[in-house]
């Protein structure tokens, strides 16, 4: 397959602006999320019954460090069948999502900072670069991927590692996406698949769908958790431990004197 | 981020090894953070030589070993108080780079040498 030879100002007019557009609308779309973002209202039943939650899982994952009798008295606290406060408190079920006005909203933002500046970034990228050979992949492809690196031209006879300009732009969009990660933090808003996640586990976290079905999951996992004391034989090992400590360094003392 | 505690058994001597979770997953996020900087700069690298084909995924390949020998000498032999396992050090994300990595390869390779 013969090279071609390309433009250079190509690579100054499209090659360029493309990695430079996708990356910037990308820190954009962040602070543009950050700025539209509200901050979630809690309500107080939602939190208490949140908390009553984490602190029976925390039992349950946690319970062997404290003694048997700690443990029991905890879970007596939520399991019990009178006074236990996941048999006793009766919440109504949760208003469902679509229902909240709230939350509407809330999920009109989050498809605004997601979807609009997509389709617009890359009709506009289509529209304005079409049709260039950009760059060549480093690495030979099969004919598979012709269609999903060169969208945009048509050719039969070209070899299937050149790239044209609509999917040097896809190509930014998904390989940029750690570098979002390094350069705006951890739980950054330029990344549209981790946003969809956010949404997701956000509102399981902020509050279980249906309190009572969570309340019931969680009184039978608690009934069913044991009690196996993890710290048994605790002041051996330490007392051990200190003892070699003591050996190391009062032999250690007697070689340096 | 509630600093829970998980328990292990370790397997060579059989007792209890209790790590912090938070602590665990702050170790990861700082790891990761290691892996796209050295797929980048590694994809850089790899543009600007003009490696093609299988050298540049086995330079990929060498960076990522690169890598965890130097977390490994940087934990220094008390790497079991900031990591669970060695092995899932180096194989864990190994491809979570490949993408940024494929990324900056081409674009210093389409840079430099495409044109």
């Amino acid at each position: 397959m013969a090279e071609l030879l390309l433009d250079s100002d190509i690579r100054i007019w499209v090659f360029l602006p493309i990695v430079l557009i996708t990356f910037l609308c990308g820190i954009l779309r962040h602070y543009v999320s950050v700025l539209i973002s509200t901050q979630k209202k809690v309500d107080l039943t939602q939190l208490q019954d949140s908390q009553a939650m984490i602190r029976s899982r925390m039992l349950r994952e946690n319970g062997k460090y404290i003694p048997e009798q700690s443990f029991l008295m905890r879970r007596h606290f939520f399991n019990n069948d009178e006074s236990g406060y996941l048999k006793t408190v009766k919440r109504a079920s949760a208003p469902q999502p679509m229902t909240d006005p709230n939350m509407m909203v809330e999920m009109l933002k989050g498809q605004l900072t997601n979807m609009l500046p997509m389709i617009a970034i890359g009709g506009w990228i289509n529209w304005t670069f079409s049709g260039f050979v950009t760059t060549k992949v480093p690495f030979p492809l099969t004919l598979r991927f012709k269609p999903m690196l060169q969208r945009g031209i048509e050719l039969v006879s070209l070899d299937a590692s050149w790239v044209s300009s609509a999917s040097w732009y896809f190509l930014n969009v998904f390989g940029l996406r750690s570098i979002y990660t390094l350069v705006l933090g951890e739980n950054n808003a330029a990344d549209q698949a981790r946003i969809m996640e956010d949404q997701m586990s956000g509102a399981a976290m902020a509050m279980p769908q249906d309190p009572k079905a969570a309340f019931k999951a969680e009184w039978e996992a608690l009934e069913i958790a044991d009690h196996k004391w993890a710290l048994k034989d605790v002041e051996c090992d330490l007392l051990q431990k200190a003892e070699v400590d003591y050996l190391v360094n009062s032999q250690s003392f007697v070689n340096s004197s | 981020m509630s600093g829970r505690v998980r328990t292990r058994v370790d397997r060579g001597t059989g007792e209890v090894v209790a790590y912090s979770d938070a602590a665990v997953r702050n170790n990861l996020a700082v790891i990761e953070y290691c892996r796209t900087s050295m797929a980048a700069l590694s994809g850089g690298t790899a543009g600007l030589l003009g490696l093609t084909g299988l050298y540049g995924f086995l330079f990929f390949l060498v960076a990522g070993l690169v890598l965890w020998l130097l977390l490994l000498v940087k934990a220094g032999n008390r790497w079991q108080r900031f990591f669970v396992s060695r092995q899932s050090l180096l194989t864990s994300g190994i491809f979570s780079g490949l993408f940024t990595y494929i990324l900056c390869w081409t674009f210093l390779y389409g840079m430099v040498h495409v044109y």
